[in-house]
């Protein structure tokens, strides 16, 4: 995610601003080491920037994979992180292989309505391999909110999802005009969770996701203790700008390794166009079971 | 209120970092010959008591008024006293009534606006943006005009709003703000309607937006993808292209932001009818943009184009379709800079400022690119809140919030055309 701020940063107008790519030594040094240092300006003028494999915004591509990837081996769908800003980074580049980023970062909560503003802290080693997807993660992060309260808040969710009446009486989530009823923010937030896992394994250097919506609720089921939660979301994709359907089926329970299960439908070619229009869900013919 | 017009100095001295008046009293004082008026410049003149004067004691038998600030009012009541100088508290607590004037105007404003019975709070339909328009123009009717450009491929009417203090036909510089080109970035249009509603009534009263009028004109367009938004309220929340046909091929739409005559089919956009960056046939080949560039051609006299977009908070210059620097980047980089500085002011929104093929992707075809490569210098995209938490899915609370701050950033950049007419 691009950073997000709930307020203007100490250090300058814009603060730590995340460190722009610093295209043109990264090129120089293809298979050395490129240091992006915090605040450095914009690229600088090249011949050799009009390569497609050196995209803008590495570093904060990066950045947004391992905290994808954090958020879901966390399980916590109340302590989910956003991205604040890039402190630093670098980049090793083998035009075979792929790249690897090693950078720091700072997060923020997910949830705007924390009111707390605590700044994470994050360091991680994020490995593209050349146009495919499921970059390979490193990632540790200070703590943002103590063990004992993220457990109880966790637990306070999964008791409060519980009691939600099933079936759930709701098409989308949130609505055309964005809102989300309060008693419905968990199930909002246990949906970022497994999106999260969703998002990190379809991330590549050039392709990074948000979740737009919820636009289904398929089951709600907490049998066995547990929340089991199958759904189908909308990804909003970068930089193609697609709407990806994805079918998620989750299984929680507070303190315990989250399951996911998933389904994306794939974008369509001109010839076997169908559907489109809706960008409804196709159910999947298979779908895992765990 | 006449304390209105007291008050008009004060606060136009201090209108950056306002300054507070808590408990500060105004007295009233009586001055009835000259030795009167002596004691009392004796008082007003000592430096420790910091008194402000509001009007001066330089003829007697006229009231004196005095801004005592909270700290100096037991020192200057015991000095009145003992001179003998009769005085009355005409303002108890200088700041309460600050805030309840503060409070006043802003539900007259709001009264105003819930009378119109559109509330800019919240999300319509293009009915209803198209009518509100309309009673724009019937509100002010020597400023804005409703002037409709052309009309989309499912025929609906693409409306501008023309804001100009003259009459005559002498095509003046102007200003063409875009909106709603990709229809599923609603606090576009919902930013548009709302500026378009300031622009009205801040004229004459805002020294800013009056004297960028005096000189300017400005078109507002706050739906250029009129089908593509009525499809998003109908079928599609996060539909993004027009709803034109494409001969072969059972998707519909090409992206109305792909489909100008700038690098046309370049890096940044697909030949794929199902995509959603599609550009379409050939360039201007969607009736919507063919609207714009006819009207803004066929006008000659454009100097700056301001297209806005949702989301990821950032303020673009070109180009888009390459990563070459612009002739004119350095100066449009300062620009934007002032701009997002301006709009971060209200509430801390932050803002990433730069070119937009390094600042987000690269993209072929764009308005801004094409209205800049056709001497429109003053060319930017703003990509409105947020960065990724809601998207397009933006609550409507946050409407306000959002074109109060881009104002902030559009006067900057309108400011700053006005300045550097060329």
């Amino acid at each position: 995610m691009l950073p997000r701020r709930q307020r203007p940063p100490a250090s300058g107008p814009w603060g730590p601003r995340p460190a722009v790519l610093l295209l043109a030594p990264l090129l120089l040094a293809l298979q050395g080491v490129a240091a992006a240092p915090a605040g450095a300006g914009g690229p600088e003028d090249s011949p050799g920037l009009q390569d497609a494999e050196f995209p803008s915004g590495l570093l904060q591509q990066a950045a947004r994979a391992a905290l994808h990837f954090f958020n879901f081996r966390a399980g916590s769908p109340s302590a989910l992180r956003v991205l604040a800003a890039v402190l630093e980074g670098r980049a090793t580049v083998n035009p075979k292989k792929g790249c690897q980023v090693d950078l720091v970062f700072t997060t923020d909560h997910y949830n705007p309505e924390v009111g707390e503003e605590h700044l994470g802290k994050c360091s991680a080693r994020v490995f593209f391999r050349n146009q495919k997807p499921r970059p390979a993660i490193n990632v540790t992060c200070t703590r943002l909110i103590e063990k004992n309260k993220r457990q109880e808040e966790d637990y306070l969710l999964y008791k409060h999802m519980k009691q939600l009446k099933t079936p759930l009486d709701v098409i989308s989530i949130p609505d055309s005009h964005g809102h989300i009823d309060p008693s419905l923010r968990p199930i909002w937030d246990l949906a970022f969770l497994g999106s999260s896992y969703v998002m990190w394994e379809k991330t590549t250097q050039f392709l990074h996701y948000y979740m737009a919506q919820i636009s289904s609720v398929n089951q709600w089921k907490t049998s066995d203790d547990a929340i089991d939660f199958d759904y189908t979301v909308l990804l909003h994709e970068f930089s193609t700008q697609e709407i990806i359907p994805c079918r998620i089926h989750l299984v929680w329970y507070p303190g315990k390794p989250l399951k996911v299960n998933y389904h994306c439908q794939e974008l369509q070619t001109p010839e076997e166009a169908s559907g489109t229009e809706e960008g409804s869900a196709v159910a999947p013919t298979e779908l895992n079971n765990f | 209120m006449k304390w209105i017009l007291f008050f008009g100095a004060l606060i136009g001295l201090s209108v950056c970092g306002r300054e507070k008046f808590f408990g500060d009293q105004v007295f009233r004082i009586n001055v009835r010959n000259g030795d009167e008026i002596s004691k009392l410049s004796q008082l007003v003149s000592s430096d420790n008591l910091k008194l402000n004067v509001w009007k001066s004691p330089s003829t007697f038998s006229r009231p004196v008024d005095v801004l005592v600030p909270s700290v100096s009012l037991q020192p200057v009541k015991s000095f009145l006293k003992s001179q003998g100088l009769e005085y009355s508290v005409t303002i108890k607590d200088l700041q309460a009534l600050l805030d309840n004037e503060d409070e006043e105007m802003q539900h007259n404003e709001g009264q105003e606006r819930s009378s119109n019975k559109f509330n800019y709070g919240a999300y319509h339909s293009l009915e209803a943006i198209y009518r509100e328009m309309d009673s724009i123009a019937g509100d002010f009717p020597k400023l804005a005009t409703r002037v409709k450009i052309g009309h989309s491929f499912e025929h609906r009417p693409m409306y501008v709003l023309k804001f100009s203090t003259t009459e005559g036909r002498r095509r003046r510089p102007a200003i063409w703000l875009n909106a709603g080109i990709h229809s599923r970035e609603w606090i576009s249009q919902a930013t548009a309607i709302w500026t378009a509603r300031k622009i009205a009534s801040d004229y004459g009263k805002d020294p800013a937006i009056t004297t960028i009028l005096e000189k300017m004109d400005i078109f507002l367009l706050p739906v250029a993808n009129p089908d593509g938004y009525v499809y998003t309220q109908t079928r599609n929340r996060l539909w993004r292209k027009t709803r034109s046909v494409n001969p072969g091929s059972r998707c519909i739409g090409v992206d109305p932001n792909r489909n100008w005559n700038a690098s046309f089919a370049g890096q940044g956009a697909s030949d794929n009818p199902c995509s959603e960056i599609y550009h379409g046939p050939h360039a201007n080949s969607e009736v919507e943009v063919k609207s714009v560039v006819d009207f803004i051609q066929e006008h000659g006299n454009f100097k700056c184009f301001i297209d806005l977009h949702s989301y990821s908070q950032l303020l673009m210059y070109p180009y888009g379709y390459t990563v070459k620097k612009a002739p004119d980047a350095d100066e449009l980089d300062e620009v934007a800079r002032c701009a997002a500085k301006a709009l971060a002011s209200l509430s801390g929104t932050t803002y990433q400022v730069g070119p937009t093929c390094t600042t987000v992707y690269p993209a072929s075809g764009s308005s801004v690119d094409w209205a800049y490569d056709h001497g429109i210098k003053y060319a930017f995209t703003f990509e409105l809140r947020d960065t990724g938490h809601y998207g397009f899915l933006l609550p409507a609370n946050q409407i306000i919030p959002t074109a109060e701050e881009t104002w902030l950033g559009l006067k900057t950049i309108m400011e700053h055309v006005r300045n550097n007419l060329y």
